[in-house]
């Protein structure tokens, strides 16, 4: 080896030591500002714990998870309710329909009652032109002719009585068919956007109390994750100890490699035993700077995933809780306020319909009595006619015109009672009309309303509840958004020092190449510098100061040729053992 | 509150040492190497150390040697924190008089735990 070879050789040692020196000082300082960073950012991540823990065991106190069946059994009677409502509205059209066909029947009724009145009248005319033709022998007919008068007033009456009130009840009718034909598509377009809303409310509210219901273990997980997190930062920040502890061992072999190549120069006759120690030393320290190099990007991206993991349950999972609790607050809200709608919807129909139902009453009573009086009439001029007939056979020739009036009496009372007949099925008609009019006031009723208070009643309990978790969520959320911003920052010191703590292995890798460079002179110049020394001698040589397992058997591999073992990195760190 | 020293010449490994039993609720003093550590130990009282093996000046085991010599000092736990795991370093810590031995780096969790166990 020429001495040119040789102090090029020590020169480059000597550098190469002076380098390591700086990446050892370089990475202590950064060592140093990442563990305070990361003091700093575990105090945080402690700080988010502690608030989101706060907010699982405000929504354990206020039962926050009991809300989802309240609210589904709100949600299944406001369907109920819409349910019964829709079919109601759709019932009162049809009713409707049959009312007016009532009416119709009804002033049908009334012109052949106007018709009887007349036909009453002129009988009664006839009936005194009669008396007074007969003289004191047809006395006993004016009672029939004052009959027949009264009967006539009255019946006219009444014609014009039913008359009106059909008449006022038909505009009605028609007024309401015609709002409610305008109005039911309306009404079922909103009752099924309501009902639509309930549904997506309901979904959505069911999806997010899912999630809520997860919080308390997520929490857990995420106390455990960051524990995990943590005690791998607290593994990599001491794992940079045992890399410079390696590295100060390099050093000193890089020394003593130096002394034996400068050895080599004085005593020409152990210049090949100097030399080959030398170079073995070399390649042993050759091979510690790559699984050095290996820790340390080891080490780095550990603390670099751990932080990051630190700083990602902190801001994302664990502030996520706050959020959630707001959202469930702000659905149920939704909920409650779509049940409101409904009601004023409802609200609005029901005053409708409730003036649709009372003309409905007021023509069942009016046709009541109408029937009433009509049987009354039919039996009266039954009566008359009767009566009538036996005066004209008593008087026998001479009472043949009043035999004849009695005959009409007889015809009308038979007409009469026609009406009567038909005015009674108008009855049964208006009283079946009732019948379904009652039926369909029970979906208006009182009960059903108090179903769907009771339903509200109790959700607005648990959203009370809610509202209180959700106060104090929002209010701790803020708090961790807080930290949160801390912690960015902070994430950004990191990355910094990451960055620098990564150029270390460019660093190493120069100092490698130069060092691989060495060893290719020393074997071109002389090619038994591979064979010349005893391994036992070297590991005693370079192995005294070795305190780590991974160094030992690093140079095992290196006297060996073999590949550089695997750095078997300790996440989690290393338990005691008591003597 | 229960006092722990940690004798570390690597202000990184000192420094997790405080953090994990800082956060577990000791008061945690910190010494440079042996000599360091033996000063504080004269000069106040420690319901147990903690100490790293190889130190300038002095080494984990001349001051275990010298930390039994003084007096309240025979029985406290001293817990060797070192990369160290040859058997033979083992017992010579064991015979200097240490309690456990915990290689580099630790686990946080474990570490807490011993000394709980320790200073009861």
């Amino acid at each position: 080896m020429t001495t040119e070879t040789r102090t090029e050789a020590i020169g480059i040692l000597g550098k190469s030591k002076g380098e390591l020196q700086l990446i050892s000082a370089d990475t202590e300082t950064q060592v140093r500002s990442v563990s305070m960073t990361f003091r700093d950012l575990a105090g945080d991540a402690d700080a988010i714990l502690n608030l989101a823990g706060s907010i699982v065991g405000c929504v354990e106190n206020e039962n926050v998870s009991s809300i989802l069946p309240k609210v589904q059994t709100l949600s299944n009677t406001a369907r109920q309710f819409i349910g019964e409502r829709l079919q109601a509205i759709t019932g009162i059209l049809e009713m409707v329909a049959v009312e007016a066909k009532v009416l119709h029947e009804l002033s049908l009724v009334t012109g052949q009652q106007a018709e009887i009145a007349l036909k009453t009248k002129a009988l009664s005319v006839l009936t005194n032109v009669e008396v007074a033709h007969l003289g004191a022998v047809g006395m006993g007919f004016q009672y029939l002719a004052h009959e027949l008068a009264e009967f006539s007033k009255s019946l006219m009456e009444d014609a014009q009585a039913l008359e009106s009130h059909t008449s006022a009840q038909k505009i009605a009718i028609e007024e309401t068919r015609r709002v409610l034909s305008v109005e039911l598509p309306r009404s079922r377009e909103n009752l099924a956007r309501i009902e639509a809303g309930l549904d997506n409310d309901l979904a959505s509210l069911e999806s997010s109390l899912i999630r809520l219901s997860s919080t308390p273990a997520q929490f857990r997980m995420g106390v455990e994750d960051i524990a995990q997190q943590i005690a791998g930062v607290v593994s990599a920040i001491q794992s940079h100890d045992i890399t410079r502890q390696q590295i100060e061992h390099v050093q000193a072999a890089f020394d003593l490699i130096s002394e034996k190549v400068r050895g080599h120069e004085n005593s020409a006759q152990a210049a090949n035993g100097e030399l080959s120690q030398a170079y073995a030393g070399l390649t042993i320290q050759i091979y510690q700077l790559r699984s050095i190099k290996v820790t340390v990007e080891s080490w780095t991206s550990q603390i670099k995933s751990c932080m990051g993991g630190i700083f990602r349950v902190s801001a994302s999972e664990l502030v996520g809780i706050g959020p959630l609790v707001l959202e469930q607050e702000r659905q149920v809200s939704s909920q409650l306020a779509h049940i409101e709608m409904l009601e004023r919807e409802s609200l609005a129909y029901s005053a409708r319909i409730q003036r649709t139902l009372q003309g409905v009453s007021s023509l069942m009573q009016f046709v009541g009595e109408y029937v009433q009086r009509s049987n009354s009439i039919r039996d009266r001029l039954r009566l008359l006619s009767f009566n009538s007939i036996i005066e004209a056979s008593h008087l026998g020739i001479q009472a043949g015109a009043v035999l004849a009036i009695a005959k009409t009496i007889k015809e009308i009372s038979v007409e009469w009672s026609k009406i009567t007949e038909r005015s009674g099925l108008a009855m049964e008609e208006v009283q079946a009309l009732v019948r379904q009019t009652n039926k369909t006031m029970e979906a208006f009723s009182g009960a059903s309303d108090e179903k769907l208070e009771q339903a509200q009643s109790q959700t607005r309990g648990g959203l009370d509840n809610l509202r209180t978790a959700a106060a104090f969520a929002a209010k701790q959320s803020q708090e961790m958004e807080a930290i949160t911003g801390k912690m960015q920052s902070r994430s950004t010191e990191v990355a910094n020092s990451d960055g620098l703590l990564d150029a270390c292995s460019n660093r190493i890798d120069a100092i490698l190449a130069q060092l691989e460079s060495v060893r290719n002179d020393w074997e071109a110049d002389r090619p038994d510098v591979k064979r010349g020394y005893d391994p036992t001698e070297v590991t005693q040589l370079f192995a005294e100061s070795y305190s780590t397992e991974m160094e030992r058997d690093v140079l095992r591999a290196a006297l060996r040729g073999e590949p550089l073992p695997v750095a078997q990195q300790n996440l989690q760190g290393n338990s005691a053992e008591l003597f | 509150m229960k006092r722990i020293l940690a004798v570390d010449d690597s202000t990184s490994v000192r420094q997790m040492v405080n953090f994990t039993l800082g956060k577990a609720g000791y008061e945690v003093v910190e010494a440079v190497d042996g000599k360091d550590g033996l000063a504080k130990i004269t000069g106040g009282k420690f319901d147990a150390i903690i100490t790293d093996l190889n130190m300038p000046n002095m080494d984990g085991i001349q001051m275990i040697n010298a930390v039994r010599k003084v007096p309240g000092y025979a029985f406290v736990p001293i817990l060797m924190l070192t990369t160290e795991s040859q058997a033979e370093k083992k017992d010579e810590g064991r015979k200097a008089g240490a309690t456990g031995w915990i290689v580099k780096p630790f686990n946080a969790d474990q570490l807490i735990s011993v000394i709980q166990k320790l200073v009861k």
